[in-house]
């Protein structure tokens, strides 16, 4: 479903990817894991447009996205729930999440109602967004914010999701929901990346897992090879 | 260190050598009136970039500046005969205590509403200009005679010599200035205000100092200005010449003596410009290559969007066309103005000056002065013994957002020499509490006393000054400056000396001191070998331990860590757990938020749990770990299914 090529690209001349190359098959959840500053960041905001790669390849349902921009890489099935949420702060939690359903909702009219089937999916994942749904996203605390920009990103109703470290700065209880829904998503089929510090939960959930050490794979594998790996073991597993 | 004396002191002296003999070889009054007009727009655009580029404020009041300061010295010296170096000292301190009065309101004011306020004071001057005029004249014009100067007549070229050298004196005094603390301030306070004044640095007091000091300037160039034409209209201060000076300090490039003087010479030359067309034509040329050079590099380069690189070729080709259909420039000149300063925005936005210290950079490697060995950390952060006698009190506290009650009655007692652990769900309030007690956030009711003695509410800069010092959830480092600055910046007790004497130059070994005192302290966290690394390029691991290093520079009293390890990769959560460890023993409280359960259990010795904005737990970290209460509302069940790790190994991931 997403394959990525021989990736390079970072800010101005500082270069942070050198070479990374992953696969995310349909259906699969693949992990990301690495130190901080490894290049896992960037390497989501390559693949979704944020940033234009210098070189390489990202292949998406097999047709290259690199360097279309993240609004037409979104309209192409590929959501991504960036790194601090990013929630839009004045904004109240349904209209955050019928934003994430633009690309495919009608400008002008009907557009609720076509969007209430996609709603009620993500209220019956998040019981409490439904709970919040007039507040505004700004006011919400750490985990419903992150809720919501999962939330977001599903209304898009992509093929591929990107989360990039949905469980930073969340109380425990809140990062075992968060990660309860992750399996939910799995189990119902959905095809996601995801960047994670608290590398032994992203294993467990994960079919596939890429070690990233400055800006490139140093290793990878399945769950239960890296946790046998003695230097994924002593560097990221703890 | 010859060398960087060389190259760095070297080209400044050669500059105004070179324009100091330039008089001897030419007598034309044509150019030496040029030298002279360039002389003090130099000293007129160092003072607005004061703001410009330090404050990083579109400031529009300069030209009112330059007017309050012709008037002030040309009134002065028609009515009661005073003499240049007293008219000049007045004009300076005049415009600075105007400055000051219009900084003090306009200044709680940002961007575009902050450029407005000067707007209307520069229209509000040259009003005020015109029609008082039992003092100015009016529109009929004042003239000015330039009086001697210690009884020694002024020939235009000893004017001339005169301008030069309070020019050359005003350059080495900003210098001075901003290598210094003052620097760095500005530097730190455009980054991150809310740091600045969390590091006890005072973001307002240092942007009014900072206007006022600029406006200063003007006066000073506007006195001068008086005795060039020796006749003064309130017109000649207005729209125009504030877009000139924009332009100027824009095309010469900001935050630089150099671009300053870049753009005198531009703004001294532009009307000349214009009145000849072979110049206008072959300068428009020029600017054209230039944006056409610049936009292709920067294509190549990936450093430039498309229209940034196109949209100044088009302006300047405008200007190339414009020069060979139109005869009569002087009639264009606003619109010619107005695609200047529209070019150099976009295509050029480090001015002339940021572009070429970038190459020059390269040309000439010149290393900075090798940093002093590190002060012993004893006389950094001198251990203190403390007895556990209540340090910080928070009795009854609520702060509520509207509706929203997120903190609703906390009581609260942090003893000296402890880790106060605070942990709670998302929302439950303990960022609110603690942005209360660094004074970010005013309670709604509530004490809070600090050894005894009631804190300063609503302030961080005053809370900051009492001995709390503090780290942000979201990092609030000062992304423009080094590793070394940043800490610099919030070093506590380290500059004494009063402004005068620094801006004479007296700055160095306070200076030097400050160096070693800031290389202990990153020697503390780790970061002793990044000392001169910019902030921007250190891995998000180390900017976490910077952010230690800043925030114990200030020798607090009180400690406040706001999720210290979140995003941090298990390596250096060790590392995070280490360094808090080394601060603490030197004596430091620390209240400490954080998520990963196993930092709290092994470091904190008492941990308070909020929940909905109130107190629900508080005790040993074992003891409130078993509490049902906490496990419900925080911990969660101990879900084994993830790697199969329980909470007690505190891997906060799905326990």
């Amino acid at each position: 479903m997403l394959i990525v090529k021989d990736l390079y690209a970072g800010y101005g001349l500082s270069e942070v990817l050198e070479g990374a190359s992953l696969t995310v098959k349909t259906g699969t959840v693949v992990a990301l894991i690495g130190a901080n500053g490894a290049g896992k960041t960037t390497t989501m905001r390559a693949i979704s447009g944020l940033i234009t790669p210098t070189r390489g390849e990202v292949l998406l349902d097999g047709k290259a996205v690199q360097g279309l921009g993240a609004a037409q890489v979104a309209r192409l099935g590929l959501a991504h729930s960036p790194e601090g949420r990013k929630v839009f702060a004045p904004l109240s939690a349904e209209d955050n999440l019928l934003l994430g359903a633009f690309p495919w909702l009608p400008r002008f009219f009907g557009f609720r109602k076509k969007a209430a089937p996609d709603l009620e999916r993500v209220y019956d994942l998040f019981p409490r967004l439904a709970e919040r749904r007039l507040q505004l996203a700004g006011t919400l605390s750490g985990g419903e914010q992150q809720m919501l920009a999962i939330g977001r990103a599903l209304m898009a109703r992509p093929k591929v999701m990107l989360l990039d470290e949905p469980s930073m700065g969340l109380a425990p209880v809140i990062v075992q929901e968060v990660f309860r829904t992750i399996k939910r998503l799995k189990a119902e089929g959905m095809t996601m990346l995801l960047v994670e510090q608290f590398a032994r939960a992203a294993l467990d959930v994960a079919d596939h897992a890429y070690v990233m050490e400055r800006g490139r794979i140093a290793v990878e594998g399945t769950p239960a090879e890296l946790s046998r790996d003695e230097r994924v073991l002593a560097a990221y597993l703890g | 260190m010859l060398k960087r004396l060389l190259l760095v002191r070297g080209t400044e002296i050669l500059l105004f050598a070179l324009l100091a003999a330039i008089p001897l070889a030419v007598q034309s009054p044509y150019a030496l009136g040029l030298l002279t007009l360039l002389a003090i727009y130099g000293i007129l655009l160092i003072g607005l970039d004061v703001t410009v580029g330090y404050l990083g404020q579109v400031n529009l009041a300069q030209a009112a500046f330059l007017g309050i300061g012709a008037y002030t010295a040309g009134i002065l010296t028609t009515r009661y005969g005073t003499g240049i170096p007293m008219a000049v000292l007045a004009a300076g301190m005049v415009c600075t205590v105007i400055g000051a009065l219009l900084a003090l309101p306009s200044l709680r004011l940002e961007g575009p509403q902050f450029a407005l306020a000067t707007l209307s004071f520069l229209a509000l001057t040259t009003t005020v200009l015109t029609e008082v005029e039992w003092l100015t004249a009016g529109s009929q014009g004042l003239s000015v005679d330039r009086p001697p100067l210690f009884g020694l007549a002024l020939t235009p070229r000893l004017f001339f010599w005169l301008c030069l050298l309070v020019l050359a004196v005003v350059w080495m005094a900003m210098r001075n200035l901003l290598s210094g603390q003052w620097g760095r301030a500005f530097e730190a306070l455009r980054d991150s205000p809310i740091a600045t004044d969390a590091m006890g640095v005072g973001t307002y007091r240092h942007k009014v100092a900072a206007f006022a000091f600029g406006s200063g300037l003007g006066g000073v160039a506007g006195a001068l200005y008086a005795y060039n034409f020796q006749y003064l209209q309130p017109q000649s201060y207005v729209y125009e010449l504030t877009v000139v000076l924009l332009l100027g300090v824009v095309l010469g490039g900001r935050k630089s003596l150099w671009g300053a003087f870049v753009g005198a010479t531009l703004v001294a030359l532009l009307p000349n410009l214009l009145s000849n067309p072979l110049l206008f034509r072959s300068f428009a040329a020029v600017g054209f290559v230039m944006a056409l050079l610049a936009g292709v590099r920067g294509l190549l380069r990936h450093t430039t969007r498309p229209f940034q690189a196109l949209a100044p070729v088009v302006a300047t080709g405008v200007l190339v066309l414009g020069s060979f259909l139109e005869k009569n420039t002087e009639d264009w000149r606003k619109a010619i103005f107005a695609l200047m300063l529209f070019s150099v925005v976009v295509g050029l936005p480090e001015g002339l000056m940021g572009f070429a210290a970038g190459a020059l950079a390269k040309l000439f490697r010149v290393a900075p002065p090798p940093l002093p060995p590190a002060a012993a950390l004893d006389e950094v952060l001198p251990a203190t013994v403390t007895g556990g006698e209540p340090l910080l009190e928070v009795r009854a506290l609520h702060r509520h957002f509207g509706g929203v009650r997120a903190v609703d009655g906390v009581d609260l007692t942090v003893r000296a020499g402890t880790i106060h652990g605070l942990i709670g769900p998302n929302g439950s309030g303990k960022s609110t509490l603690v942005n209360v007690v660094s004074g970010l956030y005013t309670p709604t009711s509530g004490e809070l006393m600090l050894h005894g003695a009631p804190l300063p509410r609503g302030s961080l800069f005053k809370a900051a000054r009492a001995g709390v010092a503090r780290t942000f959830q979201n990092l609030q480092l000062f992304t423009g400056m080094t590793t070394l600055e940043n800490v610099m910046v919030a070093l506590r007790g380290a500059y004494h000396l009063p402004l005068p004497l620094v801006l004479a130059g007296f700055g160095r070994p306070e200076e030097r001191r400050a160096q070693a005192e800031a290389l202990a302290l990153l020697e503390l966290v780790g970061l002793g070998g990044e000392a001169r690394t910019p902030v921007k390029d250190l891995t998000y691991g180390a900017q976490r331990f910077l952010e230690m290093a800043r925030a114990a520079a200030r020798k607090p009293a009180l400690l406040i860590l706001d999720e210290p390890a979140a995003g941090l990769a298990h390596p250096d959560v060790v590392r995070q757990v280490e360094v808090i460890r080394r601060i603490h023993a030197r004596g430091v409280t620390i209240v400490l938020i954080e998520h990963h359960m196993d930092v709290v259990t092994s470091l904190c010795d008492v941990v308070t749990v909020l929940d909905g904005g109130r107190v629900i737990a508080e005790g040993p970290p074992d003891q409130v770990k078993r509490d049902p209460r906490v496990i419900a509302a925080y911990l969660g069940a101990a879900d084994p299914a993830p790697g199969g790790t329980g909470p007690a190994e505190g891997a906060p991931a799905a326990g």
